[in-house]
């Protein structure tokens, strides 16, 4: 491969890479990279490839400056036709105009360079003026200005400067020490740019002082070498600056046209300048995505901390007991203190009886309001952590200084249906501690006093025990800590101490938290979703960047 | 509203917005109000009017031609002036003001020469757009302080966006104070002038400006100036430049407030919310545990003081459910300080209240924009960590649950204890009447009816306590009923009382300040 074509693919590589870079989260260098990087993949796309590409192409020489500077007088004085139009309203000029030998058309028809300006005369296209007035091998570009309240104007003349190998950069009297066309200039000095400086409009009186105050400007901005042409203020003839005034710049422009050499040192120069500047504004940007990436790091460093800690928390809520206090160790009181527990267990008439006496007074049974009691427990446990988390987040990402302009009021509490998807998930939780009752004590493994409560019974017995048993705390202990009577204690005891309910109840809270952990990875995904996919890496870029370096040493 | 209310509503939005409006907000309002006072109270007697504009636009080739007098530097090399000037049309020196300005270069007009401008300050400052910034910075310094401005413009410059986005725009609300002229109108020919001014109507009508008085002057014709003189003659003798630019700059500071202290908000309905959080408050009091308890405990004791005495004992075997949960210590006077032993409230319960509390908030909050539904939540949740013990405390000191004895166990007690005595006197004397007759000593006892008065009163009296004993019982159950009941009721009152200081009351402390701060906003917006 020619080190010609190396180039061009090492260019097209970074244009690519740019072109799926994005700065979405608000940190504070995010603005300025996005700018940035428009203006570098505008660059590539405009300038860089297809100059590359097509070395021998006219020289493009973009008239720019600031409005009312008189860059469409200057084309058009220079072509010697009204190819461009002036006016004393500003903006005059919204629609850019490329002016060409008509030999040179060609190149500029097809999308070859600015491929996303339709050629067309008017505000949003790109006029194309074949006129003989141009020599060939040089084409005019009038420009629209860099400075009025126009918005798009502005936009789209640093578009037009980055497709530039020449600028021609008008500026009057009144204007030449304006902040943003030196802006600009400095810029272009940056990036290596070929420029000629035209000072128009300047009153006879003053041409001397002005000219030479604007060369030390010059001078100490950086941009000594480029030429300077000034032209007087005077009365237009038909639109048009008079011959003479022109003439200086006229014979420059016609120096570069006449002599290939000269022409393609011009090219070269620019071309040169613009693919050095590649690598370190690369670079920037590549500190910027990094910074991308340290922000997305923090605010995510937040979700997880919080719904980490609110797992955490619905964990120790199951293991230390505390849920079964309180409404639970009521419940259970009810249940056992009345004698009642293993004789409703045990025996189908006592269960048959109590189904009668609840079908009857429409009352629930103390064993299902201790299931009620459980169930409701768990919920609100739950919630409270997932409210608990939400509003975490909400608290560190608006202490964030990227992370609170992403903030909305819906991320400041849980997802809307938070309390139906929790009832659902303790109910589905339920059904998998029935379901595994079943099918365990279908395979016969469980202890024969389990197996002889009923499934619902049992069902019920295992989710006691995932709240009261951890590792290495027992029932009575639980009951010591609950408070329950002596014979609680005793039916604790017999119960979870068979070996066949410690398994079960291990695989109960698994499956528990498991759910739990999804119910709050689901919640958390929301502010995953304001954060949006990472972008393209700082090593990424730098890679690109590197590689360019590498072909142009 | 007159301008000093609006100024002392600026002040109290200052005060109550500490920590509570966004900072740059703050640091605003605090400038302005420092600012305005300070100008209201200097002197009233001059108007200060600007003439502000990019560099080349013949700011001080106006300022020159309305001093009657070349004091100004003008010049081609650009930017030209790059300190302000000051020209005072006056008799007293206006000094105090210039100072507060912080302008050292002053002039001092001729009054007598053109006494229809006394009272006017005139400034000349520099650029805004030259790439010297540190004109640029006294430019915004000046524009915060002047009474009025006057925008130079030019031909060529007059569509510029840094004059239109980061000047003209921004102090629309000024624009009662603000004159746009359109300078070097001599360079231009009569209906290119006109073209323009009707494109320069359009921008300034763009930038919310609609309305405000265009001229187009020159500074090289004679009478060029004419028309912004006669602008400067009218301003000064109005005297009105002064306190409209206060007035614009509290309208301006209106507008940013009125999105973020709403007004006209009714009060949100609470009380969905607050019977929430007294039911969380109350499982988290374990209030059903306690009110059974005192039940179970009132029936034992009531049992102990009204059965048959020598069987009392039997029913003190079993504990005092209240004594098991720490409560119900009748020798302590008036509040009890040490904690109960009521098992400390479950994850549930206490999740139960944060919840309730965040409902609150939230209800509070509804239709509140940003800061407020966090500020509001963390007033309610401020002190919130003392709940569990505010509500130990609320349990442990309500009067029902030390369960006193009602008098009437006594009274029965007594009964009890004297139909006692009677079987024993009954029986001490069948015994005496037995070993009388034993030493045959016939000693008729009294009779009453076909029996015997020591048989009446040993089997009456055992009879009727065991009756007693029994009939009574059905009695203690309605009185521990109706105990638990006032326990409850008790219980929920003191619950209540805790949820009403420690959340509630932080509340509505924190809504009471959005109001007067929601006040406040309306009164300074006027």
């Amino acid at each position: 491969m020619t080190a010609a074509a190396d180039l061009v693919d090492a260019v097209a590589a970074l244009g690519a890479v740019l072109g799926r870079t994005t700065f979405p989260l608000p940190a504070p260098s995010a603005w300025p990279a996005e700018r940035d990087r428009r203006e570098l993949a505008g660059q590539l796309a405009d300038y860089l490839i297809p100059r590359l590409r097509s070395i021998d192409a006219p020289l493009l020489a973009v008239v720019g400056g600031s409005t009312g500077a008189g860059k469409s007088t200057l084309v058009n004085s220079l072509v010697g036709d009204d190819v461009s139009q002036a006016g004393v309203l500003r903006p005059t000029t919204r629609g850019p105009v490329i002016v060409c030998h008509p030999s040179d058309l060609t190149w500029f028809t097809d999308d070859r360079i600015l491929p996303q300006l339709p050629r067309s005369s008017g505000p949003d296209g790109l006029g194309l003026v074949p006129h003989p007035g141009v020599g060939p091998g040089l084409a005019l570009l009038d420009a629209p200005d860099i400075d009025s309240v126009v918005s798009t104007n502005r936009e789209l003349a640093s578009t037009l400067l980055a497709a530039a190998d020449l600028w021609v950069f008008l500026t009057t009297a009144a204007r030449y020490a304006d902040a943003v066309p030196w802006q600009l200039l400095h810029t272009a000095r940056d990036r290596g740019t070929a420029i000629a400086i035209v000072l128009n409009r300047c009153p006879p009186e003053a041409v001397n002082d002005v000219s030479a105050h604007l060369s030390d400007m010059l001078a100490a901005g950086g941009l000594g070498g480029a030429p300077l042409f000034v032209i007087a203020e005077q009365g237009l003839k038909a639109g048009r600056l008079r011959d003479k005034a022109t003439a200086p710049i006229r014979s420059w422009l016609a120096a570069l046209t006449a002599d290939a050499e000269q022409r393609a040192a011009v090219v070269r120069y620019t071309l040169d300048g613009a693919l050095h500047s590649l690598p370190p504004r690369t670079y920037a940007l590549a500190g910027a995505a990094d910074d991308q990436y340290a922000v997305r790091k923090q605010l995510e460093a937040c979700v997880s901390s919080a719904y980490g800690g609110a797992l955490a928390r619905v964990d120790e809520a199951i293991r230390d007991g505390a849920l079964l206090r309180g409404e639970v160790l009521a419940r259970w009181q009810d249940v056992v203190g009345t004698g009642e527990f293993l004789r409703k267990l045990e025996s189908r008439v006592g269960r048959v009886r109590d189904r009668v006496v609840a079908a009857v007074t429409g009352r629930p049974t103390p064993v299902e309001e201790l299931g009620e009691a459980l169930e409701a427990g768990i919920e609100t446990v739950v919630r409270a952590a997932t409210e608990d988390a939400a509003e975490a987040t909400y608290g560190c990402w608006a202490r964030h200084q990227a992370g609170a302009p992403l903030l909305t009021d819906e991320l400041a509490r849980p997802g809307p249906g938070l309390a139906e998807t929790v009832e659902l998930l303790v109910r589905d939780w339920q059904e998998f501690v029935l379901e595994l009752v079943r099918t365990e004590g279908a395979s016969k493994r469980s202890g024969a006093r389990l197996a002889s409560y009923g499934v619902n019974g049992a069902g019920l017995v295992v989710m006691l025990a995932v709240f009261s048993q951890t590792a290495g705390l027992t029932g009575a202990e639980i009951a010591v800590a609950g408070g329950t009577s002596v014979a609680g204690q005793k039916v604790l005891e017999a119960i979870f101490g068979e070996q066949a309910v410690r398994g079960l109840a291990r695989q109960a809270r698994e499956d528990l938290l498991a759910r739990v952990d999804a119910l709050l990875r689901e919640d958390a995904a929301r502010y995953g979703d304001v954060l949006g996919a990472g972008s393209v890496s700082g090593d990424e870029l730098r890679g690109a960047a590197d590689r360019i370096a590498r072909v142009l040493r | 509203m007159t301008l000093v209310d609006r100024l002392a509503a600026l002040s109290s939005v200052v005060e109550l917005g500490a920590d509570r409006l966004p900072d740059d907000v703050l640091a605003d309002l605090r400038d302005l109000d420092q600012r305005a006072g300070t100008r209201l109270r200097l002197s009233g007697e001059y108007t200060v009017v600007a003439l502000a504009g990019a560099t080349g636009s013949g700011k001080s080739s106006l300022f020159n031609a309305i001093a009657g007098a070349p004091l100004a530097g003008v010049g081609v090399r650009r930017p030209t002036t790059s300190a302000t000037q000051a020209i005072v049309f006056g008799s007293t020196g206006a000094t105090e003001l210039l100072d507060w300005l912080d302008i050292q270069t002053r002039q001092y007009g001729d009054a007598s020469a053109a006494p229809e401008l006394s009272g006017l300050v005139l400034l000349d400052l520099p650029d805004h757009d030259s790439t010297e910034l540190s004109h640029r910075a006294e430019v915004d310094r000046l524009v915060r302080l002047v009474d009025a401005f006057t925008w130079v413009l030019d031909p060529q410059k007059y569509a510029d966006a840094i004059l239109h986005d980061e000047y003209l725009r921004p102090l629309a609300p000024h624009r009662e104070v603000m004159v746009v002229v359109l300078n070097q109108c001599d360079r231009l020919s009569a209906p290119d002038l006109a073209a323009c001014l009707r494109d320069l109507d359009r921008l300034l009508a763009d930038d919310g400006l609609a309305g405000v008085p265009v001229l187009a002057t020159s500074a090289v014709t004679p009478d060029g100036a004419e028309p912004l003189r006669e602008f400067l003659v009218a301003t000064v003798a109005n005297h009105k430049a002064r306190t409209a630019r206060v007035s614009a700059d509290l309208d301006a500071v209106a507008a940013r407030l009125i999105p973020l202290v709403p007004a006209g908000r009714s009060e949100p309905p609470l009380r969905d919310a607050q019977r929430r959080l007294r039911a969380a408050l109350a499982t988290a009091a374990g209030i059903p545990a306690v009110v059974s308890a005192v039940g179970r405990s009132y029936e034992r004791r009531g049992l102990a003081a009204v059965g048959w005495p020598p069987l009392r004992w039997v029913s003190t075997l079993r504990p005092d459910p209240l004594r098991r949960l720490g409560l119900g210590q009748l020798e302590v006077e008036g509040e009890v300080l040490r904690r109960t032993s009521l098992p400390s409230a479950s994850a549930a319960s206490r999740a139960g209240v944060d919840s309730a509390v965040r409902s609150l908030a939230d209800t509070a909050s509804a239709g509140l924009p940003a800061p407020w539904p966090r500020m509001l939540l963390e007033a309610a949740k401020a002190r919130a960590g003392t709940v569990p013990d505010a509500l130990d405390r609320a349990v442990g000191g309500a009067h029902t649950v030390t369960n006193p004895s009602p008098r009437w166990w006594r009274l029965v007690g007594a009964i009890q204890w004297l139909l006692l005595a009677a079987a024993v006197v009954g029986g001490v004397w069948l015994g005496l009447v037995a070993v009388l007759a034993y030493l045959q000593i016939d000693l008729d006892p009294p009779t009453l009816g076909p029996f015997a008065w020591p048989t009446v009163l040993l089997v009456g009296g055992l009879a009727a306590g065991l009756l007693l004993r029994v009939l009574i019982r059905p009695v203690v159950a309605v009185g521990a009923a109706r105990r638990r009941r006032r326990t409850a009721a008790e219980l929920g009152r003191r619950v209540e009382a805790v949820g009403e200081e420690m959340v509630l009351s932080p509340l509505r402390a924190e809504l009471a300040v959005f109001e007067q701060l929601s006040a406040a906003v309306r009164r300074l917006s006027g």
